[in-house]
């Protein structure tokens, strides 16, 4: 953000600039100052802020980790290796980079996805899992292995159909309409999909109305398309 | 602050027989014992929370509320808890419940403000005419009476919050349900206000308590920005959406109360708009 008038600044204020910046993370005494300077460090979106950035996820802060998360996000691909590393038994620090993986979309995630939707114990984490698999970035990958992750988001979807959460249920069927509009390969998916979008949009399994309307919805889009 | 879902604060038994799924045959009968508190404790927890249809369910419910006990702290059971679960379970089993207002209506004289809040959620999620007169008659006294802070502790003489919010659900919009209800307008504790302006806002559709829950979004505190989204989403007050959108919370509360915005509102914003900022905030 400082030498803005520079052209172009060298390597080494770049670095001395990132290291201000997580050294006021490091040092940061106050929920109030972490959440600050957590911020600046996620707006510099220097692949280098990552690692920090994960630190940030296991402080137990929500504030200072929302703005890591959107940090993480901005990312992008760069954020993935360190999110990755992230130790299991970190249970809280682990529910926001779900958040941030679902967030970027990078195939690399698709595990730990997989995983959150299917077994965590927090909605809010289900309920974010459920849109990262909807939303997967595979553009970049031969069509046959395209069409090899998408079936499994779609059967890992499928099953989130009968959580018991309706806020999971509801962001399956938002999920459900984005796999179903990836350009191409959804073709040999779409029956299932749809079987699956019909049911939410059924009463009987117990979907509140806000459901129903969400399933019915993606239901005229994909067949408006 | 029961929201759209139309639970209060979760009484999940955590600490008690955690996390061990039970038939509902079994629930049945760890009610019926009466050795054993903190299993009718749970027992009328998972009845509720499982919306059980069994027959012998609301009986032995409005047995357990006349359960009366002190606090018994090597059973892990607080005073009266077993009576506030079954209390609470009653709430969730429309329309079988619906046999058990007479009950409830008697719990809501009970000394114990908490099981007088508890059968006033209660009443209300089962939309009892019958507790309109003795809400009102609770309230009455206004922010001054009902609404002041105990002497001996950090509580109002009645549950207000809980009374308010029960008059609003239950719907009955006559002029002497408003008259007890617009004075809490001006309660000093912004959560009464909250509650005092969803249920006006429930009975009446007026902007101005739309406008005023909207304006407690932008309150200081996290806990009344909560209490506000929770209300907006029972009254279903489309207009705020995109101040809800904006407010400092988390999303699995605004997520809440935008389901109440689609469930229980009508007009615009349509639902299309409402379902694409649900959709942003998963």
């Amino acid at each position: 953000m400082e030498d803005q008038d520079q052209s172009g600044p060298s390597k080494d204020m770049q670095a001395s600039g990132l290291n201000r910046l997580v050294e006021a993370v490091r040092r940061a005494d106050s929920s109030q100052s972490l959440l600050s300077a957590t911020r600046d460090l996620a707006a510099s979106a220097e692949p280098e802020a990552a690692t920090v950035l994960v630190e940030v996820l296991g402080f137990n802060n929500p504030g200072a980790a929302v703005a890591a998360v959107d940090g993480l996000i901005r990312l992008q691909g760069g954020a993935v290796e360190a999110l990755l590393q992230l130790d299991p038994q970190n249970y809280g620090a682990r529910a926001w980079a779900v958040r941030a993986l679902a967030g970027i979309g990078d195939v690399r995630g698709l595990e730990l996805l997989v995983e959150a939707l299917g077994s965590d114990v927090a909605a809010s984490v289900r309920r974010a899992a459920a849109k990262g698999l909807g939303s997967l970035r595979l553009e970049h990958l031969q069509p046959t292995e395209q069409q090899r992750i998408r079936q499994r988001c779609l059967q890992t979807l499928l099953a989130a159909g009968h959580d018991g959460e309706w806020v999971v249920r509801y962001a399956v069927a938002a999920a459900l309409e984005s796999l179903a509009s990836c350009p191409g390969s959804s073709g040999p998916l779409l029956p299932d999909l749809l079987a699956g979008l019909q049911q939410l949009s059924d009463d009987e399994d117990g979907n509140p109305p806000v459901v129903q309307l969400r399933a019915r919805l993606a239901l005229e889009r994909i067949q408006q398309s | 602050m029961a929201g759209p879902s139309g639970n209060s604060a979760p009484a999940s038994p955590a600490d008690h027989q955690a996390g061990a799924p039970i038939s509902e045959a079994e629930a049945i009968e760890r009610l019926r014992q009466v050795q054993d508190p903190s299993q009718q404790y749970y027992a009328a927890w998972w009845l509720g929370r499982m919306r059980s249809h069994h027959p012998e369910a609301v009986p032995l419910l409005c047995l357990a509320l006349r359960q009366r006990r002190p606090r018994d702290p090597g059973a892990g059971v607080e005073e009266n808890a077993v009576a506030r679960n079954a209390v609470r379970a009653l709430g969730k089993l429309a329309p079988l419940a619906l046999a058990a207002v007479p009950d409830l209506l008697e719990v809501l004289e009970d000394e114990d403000d908490g099981l007088r809040e508890a059968a006033a959620r209660s009443l209300g999620e089962l939309r009892a005419r019958a507790a309109v007169e003795p809400l009102c008659r609770r309230l009455a006294g206004g922010p001054r009476q009902a609404g002041a802070v105990r002497a001996d502790s950090p509580r109002l003489m009645e549950p207000c919050e809980a009374l308010l919010e029960a008059l609003g659900d239950i719907g009955q919009a006559s002029e002497q349900v408003m008259a007890v209800l617009e004075p809490f307008v001006d309660h000093d504790w912004p959560l009464i206000r909250s509650a005092a302006a969803r249920a006006l806002l429930q009975l009446s559709g007026q902007e101005r308590w739309g406008a005023l829950l909207v304006d407690l979004l932008d309150h200081p505190q996290l806990q009344v920005r909560r209490a506000a989204l929770m209300d907006l989403g029972a009254a279903g007050w489309r207009p705020a959406l995109e101040p809800i959108r904006r407010t400092l919370a988390e999303n699995s509360l605004k997520l809440m109360a935008l389901r109440g915005l689609v469930e229980q509102g009508s007009g615009e914003p349509a639902e299309p708009a409402l379902l694409a900022c649900m959709d942003e905030l998963l």
